[in-house]
């Protein structure tokens, strides 16, 4: 294992965790199912990099996308984050106010398959299929990409992300506003019952969430300096739900741990089998990574049927000065 | 009779041509605990639900406190004071029983996303007095030792005792009970009576639904009477038993 190998492994963990922090309070704490969640990684993506991108004039104009500002770090992320929440607002307000709770999961998973679409297809948009390439690294004028320092330092500021990310979940899911929602998950008519607004809850965690989606977007744009279509397909969003469910809906080490576990850890070991060489020719093209969907919809399955709570459950809240 | 705290004028709530409340105006008078009654499918639960705003009205009006709040949703009635409970059990299963306590209390300051953004520092004082209020009424209820439990493990009474104290964590002015009693324990029975007479001296409105005529001649101020869809009679238990056609359609023996 080289450094590269390993500082990649890190980010991508960085990345993963922050987007199941934001899918745990989402889903797992809120309970609102919201199968576009890729989308606002996504939206974080391409916010960022149309923002630190110069005019699509550059490079002999050879794609095409709107923007192209040239901002330096880390204005892009923090647009990154703004757009995440700027477009869970009409979302949610289309979405979260009248439709029953399953439809709602429904209706997003088919937003996710339509904004994809129509990405796709736009071509002067944010480069259509082919999407966006050669997007500049973060302070990669100072420190040069593709470098031991530059890993080094790109690894710091995601491990900063991470605890930003983190601070910001633990908080609200472990205070009296985090009990709301978990009430809210729990039971919504009598959640309005005593006073909740269920409708104000969820759009306040689907825009919360949006945006911490929407920087690990950018902290993934960053890196890999390409983003496109093909990355933010629906399923993607799959794999984090995977990851909750196995991690513990509801708590906020549990999904980190299934963000190492299922994104990170269950990926890299079935792309590790795909690409080895005894079994790279196994069966007709294309049945490994095939299979590979086949397992985590399998793993799913098997959590839900033998251990729901997941590998660490939602905690029990004891207060202090109790009997016992 | 006390001026009316909640006043429901024609109410009428259809279903796909079903009317489960067809026309019914009552006026529930101040401080007093009003008995709704009537046979299985009379629309009492339904025009509960309507006036605590669960279920919107298909027509009519309803002030609570001289205010009309018929287009107030359900979690606007809740935090102006006028706080229901179910008639199923609606207990949050995943939380503690405290905390399906704590859930209702108004006033926390971490009970709003910027408030928990600024940590536990912040919050903590209105916890800690929260808890304490919560404690006192699980003692109160015989409830103390279940603190921690979750409440969904709970008994279909003891999930009844949670509804009916998570209510009182509101500091509600009028209380709509949905058959408060039903699968409760006599002995707690007892003890939701005493409580509930308790708070109608300290001044509270109760309005409540229930099947046990004995409990309502002894707690109700005065009774309603629903059958179809209408209200067929109202006033003491006394003066409803001396009337024939209310004894036939509800009274029966």
């Amino acid at each position: 294992m080289n450094t590269f190998y390993a500082a990649n492994l890190l980010i991508y963990a960085g990345i993963d965790i922050i987007a199941c922090l934001a899918l745990n309070l989402q889903f797992g704490v809120s309970g609102i199912v919201n199968f576009s969640f890729i989308v606002f990684q996504s939206v974080g993506a391409y916010t960022a990099a149309v923002l630190s991108m110069p005019p699509d004039t550059a490079n002999f104009g050879f794609q095409h996308y709107i923007g192209g500002y040239e901002l330096p770090f880390p204005i892009p992320w923090i647009g990154a984050v703004v757009a995440g929440g700027l477009l869970a607002v009409p979302v949610g307000l289309v979405v979260l106010r009248k439709l029953r709770s399953d439809y709602q999961a429904i209706a997003l998973l088919v937003l996710s398959v339509i904004a994809n679409t129509v990405i796709t297809n736009a071509d002067k948009f944010l480069g259509g299929a082919g999407g966006i390439s050669l997007v500049p690294s973060p302070v990669g004028d100072r420190i040069t990409p593709r470098t031991e320092p530059y890993e080094y330092f790109y690894i710091g500021i995601t491990a900063v992300c991470v605890a930003v990310a983190f601070l910001v979940v633990n908080r609200v899911v472990n205070s009296p506003y985090g009990r709301s929602l978990r009430a809210m998950r729990e039971r919504e008519i009598a959640a309005a019952a005593i006073g909740k607004n269920p409708v104000q809850l969820k759009m306040t965690i689907f825009i919360v969430g949006g945006m911490i989606a929407g920087l690990s977007g950018a902290i993934l744009v960053g890196y890999i300096n390409v983003w496109g279509p093909t990355v933010w397909l629906y399923p993607e969003t799959i794999i984090l739900f995977a990851a909750i469910i196995v991690g513990g809906r509801g708590n906020n080490i549990g999904a980190i741990l299934g963000a190492l576990l299922v994104p990170v850890g269950f990926e890299e070991v079935t792309r590790l089998i795909n690409s080895n060489g005894t079994l790279a020719n196994f069966g007709p093209p294309g049945l490994l990574s095939a299979l590979q969907w086949v397992a985590i919809g399998l793993l799913i399955l098997g959590f839900l049927w033998f251990r729901p709570q997941g590998v660490r459950p939602e905690p029990r809240r004891v207060f202090e000065g109790g009997p016992e | 009779m006390s001026a009316p705290m909640l006043v429901a004028t024609e109410i009428h709530r259809h279903f796909e041509g079903l009317h489960a409340v067809d026309g019914v105006s009552i006026e529930v008078p101040a401080g007093q605990i009003t008995g709704l009654i009537g046979p299985n499918g009379a629309g009492k639960s339904t025009f509960l639900a309507v006036l605590a705003g669960t279920l919107p009205a298909t027509s009519g009006s309803i002030t609570f406190d001289g205010r009309d709040i018929t287009r107030l949703p359900a979690y606007a009635r809740a935090r102006l004071g006028l706080v229901r409970t179910f008639q199923l059990p609606s207990e949050f299963a995943q939380l503690t029983v405290l905390e399906n306590l704590l859930v209702a209390a108004p006033n926390n300051r971490g009970d709003s996303l910027f408030g928990a953004l600024r940590g536990k520092g912040y919050w903590i004082k209105d916890e800690r007095r929260l808890v304490e209020q919560a404690r006192a009424l699980l003692k109160r209820f015989g409830m103390s030792a279940k603190e921690s439990d979750y409440a969904g493990t709970m008994s279909g009474g003891q999930k009844r005792l949670i509804e009916i104290m998570r209510a009182l964590m509101l500091g509600p002015r009028v209380l709509l009970l949905d058959e408060p009693m039903s699968g409760v324990h006599p002995k707690i029975i007892e003890e939701i009576q005493r409580y509930l007479q308790d708070l109608r001296k300290e001044g509270l409105t109760i309005l409540m639904v229930e099947h046990e005529l004995h409990m309502v001649e002894r707690l109700c101020d005065s009774v309603v009477v629903m059958a179809q869809g209408k209200v067929i009679g109202s006033g003491t238990m006394a003066s409803l038993r001396r009337q024939p056609e209310i004894v036939d359609a509800y009274l029966v023996g």
